[in-house]
């Protein structure tokens, strides 16, 4: 059995450098010893970087011995791994398509790179859906990752890998991406903290676009505390992304001061929606009781447009990955049919051969979008639903602090059991119209599901800029629920 | 095929450019830190951004937008202070992101325009333009002195990224069809381009060719671009169509590539008039297609045929917020402007009373204008009636222009002439102490030794000797010499005069002031 380092919280971990119960190398040899035995059954990564992370954790055990540990950065000596949608200079960037198989980066992703800069040490590259068109995981062209509650279960998608390794304890904390529901999704599957910030508070650089005006980047964790940890890390702007904002929050501020008197949303229309699960909606509604006897004050709010949501959604989403994803020629890098003489049929070939199913379907769904003639009756309109929802979303926070919904309409489901991409596409109800408005929203577990036995995850929608409303709602909630288990099959050094 | 002139008569043409200037003066490209220069080593200025690497984002340069908003207010662009970024999607390996970052329906500059000055020769090629009185208008034209002003409307002028350059081996004439290899050099990718695009108000090839000069010398005059047409800095492609003349609705107009200097500009243009003018006499149609100009074979050739509009998927660039531009930028803009040709050519005739003509030859050249301001400035405190603005005028619209045409590539402020020693020329005429044939030996000194214009004539002796005494002797010697020319002159002979001067001038070595011989003669052979 390895000792279970990725399964400490992020201020254990460091305690015990500190205090040289164990050293970084350990930490970093433990942690590639229990990928190497558990991943085997999940398949969250699809690079471990092994020399990276003695290399990073040399650097650790060097200030621990000088006496300087203290001034290294947040994550000193914590194992962490990335969304293989996210660019480390020497690794491949796969996006877990056949594309980019072979891609190896030449520069490093600004998320990544404030990690490394805060001392973390990196562990590797971990499974997605194809170029996070998904949420299943299930569209990777490298098999699937499971969820390590149940290897029958999906681990949701796209940032699949990401929720899947924390929650079988690999590592402390991931990244993930979420363009319309792929970090909170994953995360309320596999029964951790996974946190969507506002759009621009962390830098989209360096990370793969799928839809460069919904996509941001944010944390997977077992704690809320760490959550907010990692958004000191993540935070603020970034001149190479010039959608990217000022920050210099500390988003661990305000944990620990409770829900009372703050005014909590709740949204009827959500709660009744068709499609919501019973175990689901049994155990948003256990929430929302508890953030009340906690002292909050609940609010009905009413997000009259977040119904066009998805309509606008899988019109803006297609639109901007169609172009985001014209790069991918065949031509400087990626896959490259071979033996084409001209260059429309090398094109052709290249692409039908390298994209998969879902990717196609979206390109060709923007192609379309986004045509003469087309546009005016499509992609305008989105836009004006963008605004409205933005809209109804600022009526909503003249009333509330922080709104509190479902995650996804149902637990994590079986491989294969849906198969009609509409159908996942309801996914992401909830999580959709958030996107749209730039809002931030995590994904916090609040227990299983009695029909299932599945992790339960209940949304928390914070004002835009205002992230630390929701972390504050999910600490309250985490002092009745508790952080985050490591999956049962992988707890105390178990394999499933 | 007609000329012309005569394809004029019955046919107008109408004519609108659309014209790519590269930012060369600005020390980095459109979206990314990579440094901009011409002729370095294939792809060694390229980064993830320009490349278009996956996950790699573009921030706009603000330098670049300084440009387009000094070339908006220099060309009476009314500046937007809300625009957007938009892409253009369209598949080419020399465009890396697939596609090309450009502006939207609404670009940084909207509606502007230049006014023409076509005279001399360039004004014969409009249609009875003597049908106008001066003063009188005629659509956008109003008839002047020596010809007419036409007033050219700017539809906008907006920002965009240059694509990469690309090279095909082993093809025919660098074409991609049958090449072996192609190549891309992606250090041009991502160069900040602008492009400007005329409204169809230019009827003659001469009126696009003055309008690309004039653009040309603004755009100098601010100092955004070097303008190369040769190295592709500055191109142009011309919009043609015809209409039978009293007809208002347009004709199919064909788009011209390759008029890479201003003589390829009017030469294609013109040539394009007639061609057109040919297939729509003999019953033909003129097809919507984009042709070549080839200099050396005189015509234009089909690049490609456009049956459908192509469908750029244009929308706006989510990685780029809408542009705001506050009054502070643009008034810091406006703050840099600095003097155009025209106020400097109005300067030069208000100021020192030079023609338009002289005024618009100097300012037709940065350099030289330059050159000139410097000479004006050494003589102004001095310079009573203006003296010394006409010869100067001379100086560097003859001389120098022919020194610089001759050496290209020389730098004026490289060469030995600067402006004490071209004022100190134009003094040593004036007080005549040489005269202005010695002068042109004088410049070339200049030039050649590099020394001053007083320490050139004192080494060459060419001091211009004006004493009566010393050249009545010598004028007397001539007569005496010559008894038989002196009486056929006084019977009525007179073209002699040229003799008896050249026979002094030959005795004085050059340097006898041909003003007092010719006096002296005059008064002796009487």
């Amino acid at each position: 059995m390895s000792e279970m380092f990725g399964a400490m919280g992020i201020a254990r971990l460091k305690a015990g450098l500190a205090a040289k119960e164990f050293s970084a190398a350990e930490v970093a040899q433990g942690a590639l010893a229990r990928i190497a035995e558990a991943d085997q059954q999940v398949h969250s990564f699809l690079e471990v970087t092994e020399q990276m992370a003695l290399a990073a954790a040399a650097q650790v055990d060097k200030a621990i011995a000088a006496g300087t540990f203290g001034e290294m950065g947040i994550l000193a000596g914590v194992p962490v791994a990335f969304k293989d949608n996210m660019n480390l200079e020497g690794t491949r960037t796969t996006c877990s398509s056949r594309m980019l198989e072979n891609y190896v980066s030449p520069y490093t992703a600004t998320c990544v790179e404030k990690c490394l800069q805060a001392g973390a040490l990196p562990m590797g590259k971990l499974n997605m859906d194809e170029f996070a068109f998904g949420s299943s995981t299930e569209t990777s062209a490298f098999g699937p990752t499971r969820n390590p509650w149940d290897l029958q279960r999906v681990p949701g998608g796209s940032s699949g890998g990401s929720a899947a390794a924390v929650a079988a304890g690999l590592v402390c904390a991931t990244l993930g991406s979420d363009t319309g529901g792929s970090i909170r999704q994953p995360g309320a599957f596999c029964g951790v903290v996974g946190l969507k910030p506002t759009y621009g508070t962390v830098s989209r650089y360096g990370v793969v676009a799928f839809g460069s005006s919904l996509d941001q980047v944010g944390p997977f964790t077992r704690s809320v505390e760490d959550a907010a940890l990692m958004m000191n890390v993540l935070a603020g702007r970034d001149p190479l992304d010039c959608t990217s904002q000022p920050c210099s929050a500390d988003f661990t501020a305000n944990l620990a001061e409770g829900v009372r008197g703050m005014r909590i949303g709740v949204v009827p229309e959500f709660m009744e929606a068709k499609g919501l699960t019973d175990e689901v909606r049994q155990k948003v509604a256990d929430a929302i009781k508890q953030v009340e006897a906690l002292g909050a004050q609940l609010v009905e709010i009413d997000l009259p447009h977040a119904r066009a949501a998805m309509s606008a959604y899988y019109v803006l989403g297609p639109s901007e990955a169609f172009s985001n994803l014209a790069r991918f020629d065949s031509v400087r890098y990626g896959y490259c049919d071979p033996g084409h003489t001209d260059l429309g049929s090398q094109y052709d070939a290249s692409r039908a051969v390298g994209f998969g199913a879902e990717a196609k379907r979206r390109i060709m769904l923007g192609s379309y979008l986004l045509s003469a003639g087309v546009y005016d009756k499509y992609y305008y309109p989105a836009q004006q639903v963008r605004t409205l929802i933005i809209q109804d979303y600022q009526q909503a926070y003249e009333k509330v602090d922080c709104i509190l919904t479902p995650v996804a309409p149902r637990t994590a489901f079986k491989f294969g059991e849906i198969g009609d991409p509409t159908e996942m596409y309801l996914s992401d109800m909830f999580t959709i119209s958030i996107n749209i408005a730039g809002n931030g929203g995590m994904s916090m577990p609040v227990g299983l599901g009695e029909a299932s036995g599945m992790p339960v995850g209940v949304q928390l929608i914070s004002p835009a800029f205002h992230d630390a409303n929701m972390l504050r709602v999910a600490a309250a909630l985490e002092t009745v629920y508790g952080p985050a288990p490591v999956a049962p099959d992988f707890a105390d050094g178990k394999v499933a | 095929m007609k000329t012309l002139e005569e394809v004029f008569e019955t046919w107008e043409a109408v004519i609108g450019l659309e014209i790519h200037a590269e930012l060369t003066t600005l020390n980095t490209k459109m979206f990314c830190g990579c440094k901009l220069e011409f002729g370095a080593a294939p792809n060694t200025h390229t980064c993830p951004v320009c490349l278009g690497l996956p996950g790699a984002l573009p921030v706009p340069n603000k330098a670049a937008i300084e440009s387009i908003v000094l070339a908006g207010l220099a060309t009476n662009c009314g500046i937007e202070k809300h625009s957007m970024f938009y892409r253009k999607n369209y598949m080419y390996p020399d465009m890396s992101k697939n596609f090309q970052t450009t502006q939207g329906p609404i670009a940084f500059c909207m509606r502007g325009h230049l006014d023409l000055e076509v005279d001399g020769p360039a004004a014969k090629e409009r249609y009875r333009l003597d049908s106008l009185k001066v003063g009188e208008s005629n659509g956008n034209i109003t008839r002047t002195e020596d010809g007419y002003r036409a007033h050219v409307g700017i539809t906008r002028i907006h920002m965009e990224e240059d694509a990469g350059k690309m090279v095909h081996l082993g093809g025919g004439e660098g074409r991609i069809a049958g090449a072996k290899e192609s190549l891309v050099d992606y250090n041009r990718a991502g160069t900040p381009l602008i492009e400007l695009v005329t409204e169809p108000d230019l009827r003659t090839p001469e009126e696009a060719r003055l309008f690309m000069q004039k653009l040309r010398q603004i755009y100098l005059a601010i100092g955004i671009s070097d303008c190369s047409m040769e190295e592709g800095s500055l191109r142009c492609d011309g919009n043609v169509s015809l209409r039978r003349r009293g007809t208002e609705a347009f004709g199919t107009k064909t788009e011209l590539k390759n008029m890479n200097s201003f003589k390829n500009l009017h030469d294609g243009l013109a040539y394009e008039i007639c061609r057109q003018a040919q297939v729509l006499e003999e019953g033909g149609v003129i097809y919507q297609e984009t042709r070549h100009w080839d200099p050396s074979a005189k015509r234009t050739i089909v690049m490609r045929v456009k049956e459908t509009a192509d469908d750029y998927r244009l929308f706006p660039d989510p990685d780029l917020a809408p542009y705001d531009l506050s009054d502070e930028f643009i008034e810091g803009v406006r703050a840099k402007l600095p003097e155009l040709p025209d106020q400097k050519a109005a300067r030069y005739s208000a100021t020192f009373g030079l023609s338009a003509y002289d005024a618009r030859h100097l300012v037709d050249h940065r350099a030289t204008a330059s050159f000139f301001d410097e000479c004006m400035a050494l003589v102004q405190a001095e310079d009573e009636g203006s003296k010394f603005a006409k010869p100067l005028a001379n100086l560097v619209i003859n001389d120098v222009t022919a020194h610089l045409n001759a050496n290209p590539g020389v730098q004026l402020a490289a060469t030995p002439l600067t402006p004490a020693r071209a004022v100190g020329l134009v003094q040593l005429v004036a007080d005549g102490t040489i005269s202005s044939k010695q002068a042109k030996q004088v410049f070339a000194a200049i030039l050649d030794e590099d020394k001053d214009p007083t320490v050139i004539i004192e080494e060459k002796g060419m001091k211009q000797v004006s004493d009566t005494g010393a050249i009545e002797a010598v004028v007397d010697e001539v007569l005496v010499a010559n008894p038989d020319k002196v009486t056929q002159y006084r019977d009525g002979k007179t073209g002699l005069m040229g003799f008896f001067v050249g026979q002094c001038m030959k005795a004085m070595r050059g340097q006898g002031n041909p003003q007092v011989i010719n006096q002296l003669l005059a008064q002796k052979l009487q």
